[in-house]
């Protein structure tokens, strides 16, 4: 616990002096990717890895915040400091909704309507030409953070995702170890013993279902700012491919996983991009490999890797005692 | 004259203490389209130990089940303390003081065995008050204190048992209900495990108990209910279930 923290911590220090000492803009472009992702692997890996379901439509809410923030910009002329964490209310308030129905399903279930969710909101916008501009999507999202104080460069960027990212792992973090927190787990690892105890696995879950909505929307905000347009192609399965490979190789179920996961991927995409027709075909390869390998990650080998060295010294005393 | 109004009457407090604390009455349940219980009526008294003795598949565990709120009930009422409780959310049955402690020793295998005591006062919200309990658990359970840090899962089948009934009793149940606590263990270990249920009974909380075994059903029990395919088909005093193997076999069939 202690130690997950601190980790956590040494991560976002160091990270918070990268812009100081990179100025190549192609690395930091890289580095704000690789933090985007790492919010919103987190916010899955909440639906994932503690309610123990699969979605499949969290792109419904990464969709959501990016077109509340591309319209409240666009059309209001707000700044991002109002836009990206009202972006993340309004997915907060989806995630509610969407919720309040799919979280009453298990299983294979839960993973279809999750998905139609997504797949339903990526219609609706590329139809509703009116508030969305359908396919053509909204352009020239501003990038004022306040009035007319404009972030002109990646360094100020990587600062606001590193900001978002700090948010979300905090907000992970107090989730993991609270009482909700332990009852989740206690839920997804045996749903009955855990009603027996008193847990509402519903309200657990809806918890940390809204919470994963509320980041994912956070970082769907601030991707509308950075990109400055947003289509329909953020509801697009792609980015739940991606966030999916990011938290089964971190691990789930962890909070340093999905962030380790974010940046190993977005590094590996980049080095593919040489082999681009290959790019999916090698992903994946690396899905079955951690599925077969690492059931539970890297987070989980290391684990695991810990454990053994914690019980060999015993079995060597033992020994001793037996000579 | 007053003084004689103000203090109960003496066949006012027998009344009370004979009043059913639980009462069943008509219960049916259905998993699906398949009938489990087709009107199961039972009532248990403050401070008794009961169980519910039949054979494999009669809907023993299904009772429980239903009393706990883990499955609807088709229809029938469910009374505990006074109030109906048919139906309403697991947590809130838990909260009403009624502790489910389900079959096969389910721990969570990957948390410590402190872990696993701790969050059974998941619904107390008071720190010291959860600290206290976890005291009691341990004074209670001196092999558990031994391995606290273990993970639940190394435990051995008799270890488990403990920990599901003392994580059961951190809720402070004043109705604790085990389900076939002594599946899988050693004769020498179920014996352990009917001592420490007679010593909770000992303290006063009242223990609804189904077992498959009915020696040991009828040692820690001072009545029981026959249930056979649905239904409840007697209910006897243990003593008088256990001076008549005739009778017993006439009841379960076997």
């Amino acid at each position: 616990m202690t130690l997950e923290r601190n980790i956590l911590l040494a991560f976002l220090a160091g990270a918070a002096l990268l812009p100081f000492a990179v100025t190549d803009q192609y690395i930091l472009h890289l580095a704000i990717m690789a933090l985007f992702y790492a919010v919103l692997a987190s916010s899955l890996n909440l639906v994932v890895g503690y309610v123990g379901e699969f979605s499949l439509g969290h792109t419904a809410f990464l969709g959501t915040g990016a077109y509340t923030a591309a319209l409240l910009s666009t059309q209001a002329g707000m700044p991002m400091w109002v836009t990206i964490p009202l972006a993340g209310l309004v997915s907060a308030v989806f995630g509610f909704a969407i919720g309040a129905i799919t979280l009453r399903l298990q299983g294979p279930y839960f993973v279809i309507v999750t998905l139609s969710f997504a797949e339903v909101l990526r219609i609706v916008a590329n139809n509703w030409i009116a508030v969305t501009n359908g396919p053509m999507g909204l352009a020239g999202v501003g990038q004022n953070l306040f009035g007319d104080v404009a972030v002109t460069d990646k360094a100020g960027f990587f600062l606001i995702v590193l900001g978002i990212a700090a948010v979300a792992l905090y907000f992970s973090y107090r989730f993991v170890y609270s009482n909700a927190g332990r009852a989740a787990v206690a839920v997804r690892e045996n749903r009955y013993v855990a009603q027996s105890i008193g847990v509402d696995p519903f309200g657990t879950a809806m918890q940390a279902f809204v919470l994963g909505a509320f980041l994912a929307g956070l970082a769907g905000g601030f991707y509308a700012h950075y990109i400055s347009f947003v289509g329909p192609e953020v509801f697009r399965f792609a980015f739940m491919a991606t966030m999916i490979i990011m938290v089964l190789l971190g691990g789930k179920g962890t909070l340093i996983g999905p962030l380790a996961g974010a940046v190993i991927v977005t590094v590996l995409e980049e080095y593919l991009r040489e082999v681009q027709e290959l790019r999916l075909t090698l992903f994946g390869l690396i899905v079955m490999a951690i599925v077969l390998f690492l059931p539970n990650g890297l987070m989980g080998f290391i684990a695991l890797r810990r454990e053994q060295q914690a019980a060999k010294p015993t079995l060597n005393a033992a020994k001793e005692r037996t000579v | 004259m007053t003084l004689l109004s103000e203090s109960p009457s003496p066949s006012a407090i027998a009344q009370a203490a004979d009043a059913p604390v639980l009462a069943v009455e008509g219960l049916h349940v259905a998993y699906g389209s398949t009938a489990a219980l087709h009107g199961v009526s039972l009532d248990v008294r403050a401070g008794e130990t009961v169980a519910l003795i039949g054979a494999n598949g009669a809907g023993k565990s299904t009772i429980l089940r239903a009393i706990s709120g883990l499955l609807k009930a088709r229809s029938g009422t469910i009374v505990w303390n006074g109030k109906a409780i048919a139906n309403l959310p697991a947590d809130r049955i838990v909260a009403a003081g009624i502790a489910h402690c389900p079959e096969e020793r389910h721990v969570w295998p990957n948390m410590t065995v402190q872990e696993n005591i701790a969050l059974g006062a998941y619904l107390c919200r008071s720190r010291e008050e959860v600290q206290r309990r976890i005291g009691m658990a341990f004074h209670r359970f001196p092999r558990l204190r031994e391995r606290s840090r273990q993970m639940a899962g190394t435990l051995s089948g008799g270890e488990q048992q403990m920990l599901a009934i003392a994580r059961a009793l951190m809720s402070e149940p004043r109705l604790l209900m085990l389900d076939e606590p002594s599946l899988g263990l050693s004769p020498k270990m179920a014996d352990e495990v009917f001592d420490v249920v007679r010593s909770v009974n000992g303290h006063g909380v009242t223990v609804l108990l189904v077992e498959q075994n009915i020696h040991n059903a009828l040692g820690v029990a001072s009545r029981a209910y026959v249930v056979k395919t649905g239904r409840i088909t007697a209910s006897r005093p243990s003593a008088e279930l256990r001076g008549d193997p005739d009778l017993l076999r006439a009841y379960l069939g076997g």
